[in-house]
This record gives structure tokens, sequence and C-alpha cells, in this order.
């Protein structure tokens, strides 16, 4: 199928791109199982599409790019579950910045280890540190240390599936007392999906998975400098 | 009509429509935005949206009702904003190699060291906290 009016093609991307998470979400209400989750059924739809209709990366984004303009008051939209649950924060503080500061050495750490000794290329290896983020962080640090924030998109996916399911198998092993140290493996592990399954898992465990996402994304976000002068 | 009857009626509008507190979240991204660049702020503009939006709620001039609906209907449909990005596999065929499981596998175990250090990390410390705080 070709369009001879670039308009056109581009307003038929887009209205893909928003069929197609419909659908998706639509489908994970009816069957809620984590390989059905929008975020890998969303994009194989695109995917598929636009293979068959042998459209590349570049015509499709440019496309639909500017729908990610609204990451940027997405970001702003976190200040509302921070000030909700500004009183767990200030009971839990401390625990808090130690359960961030922990997974966030270990996110980064564990990704430039694991990628250099598979002797992955050095954008991969910069594409891969802030993948343990929620998305819009992600994209940010991403740009900032030097990695494809492309890339990156596609490694926040894959973690976000990875990390719900294995956290589920996690909990049933792991002798965790505390919903803070439950809704923390999933905020920090998985970031928004992790979120929507400790939400399932317990309110507390859902509002700090939340917190733990937010703040570790936060905290990336102001660090990436340093990252940049650890990496030189 | 005096002007803190407007306020509180301009207040109602917002706080019944989702597309008023969207626009006024991404006002807060575009203020952040242009403070960045016009001060030279270290930080980008999204980041320093979330701190004006936080200080608004903190001193009570923004309700949380004004806001909660578009806050969760963009941080709930944020796969839609982000899924162009997503696509970018599709210029990698070369991961259907060895190239994609090492990339995978890097996720797969790199995803179970921060599981597992965080609920330690923080199950250890709220233990201690809970001990030495509350006797």
């Amino acid at each position: 199928m070709r369009f001879a009016d670039a308009w056109v093609s581009d307003a038929f991307w887009l209205a893909a791109t928003v069929a197609a998470y419909v659908a998706a979400r639509a489908l994970y209400r009816r069957r809620p199982v984590w390989w059905l989750s929008p975020l890998l059924v969303a994009p194989t739809l695109l995917l598929g599409l636009a293979l068959g209709a042998r459209v590349g990366y570049g015509d499709y984004f440019h496309a639909t790019h500017w729908l990610m303009l609204a990451l940027g008051p997405a970001t702003v939209a976190f200040a509302l579950p921070i000030y909700e649950h500004r009183t767990v924060i200030r009971r839990n503080w401390p625990v808090l910045i130690i359960g961030v500061a922990a997974g966030s050495a270990i996110a980064m750490t564990s990704a430039w280890g694991l990628s250099s000794l598979f002797g992955l290329s050095e954008s991969l290896r910069l594409s891969l540190l802030p993948r343990s983020m929620s998305m819009p962080f992600a994209l940010i640090v991403a740009g900032d240390i030097g990695g494809v924030p492309d890339l990156t998109a596609v490694f926040v996916v894959v973690t976000a599936v990875v990390g719900v399911a294995m956290g589920e198998v996690l909990l049933k092993w792991l002798p965790l007392k505390s919903a803070l140290a439950r809704g923390s493996l999933f905020g920090m592990g998985a970031h928004g999906a992790g979120v929507a399954k400790a939400t399932e898992i317990g309110g507390e465990e859902g509002s700090i998975a939340g917190l733990v996402m937010i703040l570790s994304g936060v905290a990336n976000v102001l660090a990436a400098p340093l990252v940049v002068f650890l990496l030189r | 009509m005096n002007r803190l009857h407007l306020f509180s009626v301009l207040r109602t509008a917002v706080q019944r429509s989702r597309a008023a507190q969207v626009a006024l979240l991404a006002g807060l991204w575009l203020a952040g935005n242009f403070a960045t660049r016009a001060i030279g702020l270290p930080f980008p503009g999204a980041i320093v949206g979330l701190g004006l939006m936080l200080l608004l709620l903190g001193s009570g001039f923004v309700r949380p009702a004004s806001v909660r609906r578009g806050a969760r209907f963009l941080i709930g449909e944020m796969l839609l904003f982000f899924v162009p990005a997503v696509l970018a596999v599709m210029d990698h065929a070369e991961w259907l190699g060895p190239l994609g499981l090492k990339l995978f596998a890097t996720v797969l175990l790199g995803t179970l060291l921060v599981m597992l250090g965080t609920a330690f990390a923080v199950d250890l410390s709220y233990r201690w906290w809970v001990r030495h705080a509350v006797r």
C-alpha cells in the first residue's frame, strides 16, 4: 500500500498507533497475563503493520514522534503521587533513600558489567544503563550520558515485561516481611508495569512501588552528570 | 462578580475538565523548559516542572483535585506516548541473532540483581529502622 500524500500517510500511522494501543489495552483487560502485556502487544501489532507496508522506522517515527511530547507533562504529573504519599515518605524516608540508592547503583553497575562481559558495543552499553527507570526519565538519562534513547526505549520495555514475570516468582521465594520491600522490588525492578503489579498485590505495595519508581527516576536524572563523570 | 468569585469559578471548571488539567501540567512543563533555558538550570525542563508542581501543591495554591484527572490520564496512558520510540526495534534485524540473546541476558540478569538487591536492602534497613525507632 502506498500513499501519494505524505500528510495522509502521517495521519494513517498516527491513527494506527492509537488503534494498536487501544486494542492492546482492551485485550489485556480481557486476559491479564504478563505475555499479553500492552507493552508487548501494541509494538508487535505496529511492527507487523509497518513491515507489511514496507515503511521504515524513520518514516514511522516522523509521523508519530509528537506523541512523545506528552512524556514531558506526564513527568510533571508525577508530582501528584509524590504529594499524595507525602506521609509515607515522611514516615519511611531513610528506608526509601537506601532502596533508591541501592537499586539505582545495582541497575547501572549490573547493566555496565554484564554488557561489558558480553562484549557489547559502547553505544549499546550506554543505552542499557538507564533501562530500570520509568520511560520519561530513562529517555532523558540516555540522551544525557550519550546513549541512544530509541534503543533505551526498547530495553526499558523488555525490562518491564521480564521484571513483572520475574517479580511474581521472586515474591513467592523471598522471605520479605515488609510491604516496603515488596513494593520497592517492583518499583525499582520493573518501573511502570511493576507498579501496576504491586498495586494488585496490595495498596501499600502499590504506593511504595510508585514512589520508588518516581524518586529513583528523579534521582537518576539529577545524578546523570555524575554518571557521565564516572564513565570518563 | 468579584475576583475571588471568578477564581473559584475557574477552579471548579479546572476540577471538572481533564483537558484543562492536562493543559495546566503541559503549561508547567513549558515553564520548566523556559526556566531551564533562561536561567541555565542544570536540570531538564520536565524535572523543573515537576518541582514547580510540587511547590504549587505543597503551598496549597493548587489543590490535588485540580490536577488529579489530568495526571492519572497522562501517567495511565503513558505507553501510547512512548510506543513510537519502541518501534526502533524494526531497524535492528541483527538482534534476531546471538546479539539479541546477549542483550536479553543482560536485561534478565540485571533485573534479577536489581530486584534481589533492592528488596534485601529495603527489608534489612526497614527491620533495623523498626528495631531502633520504635522500642
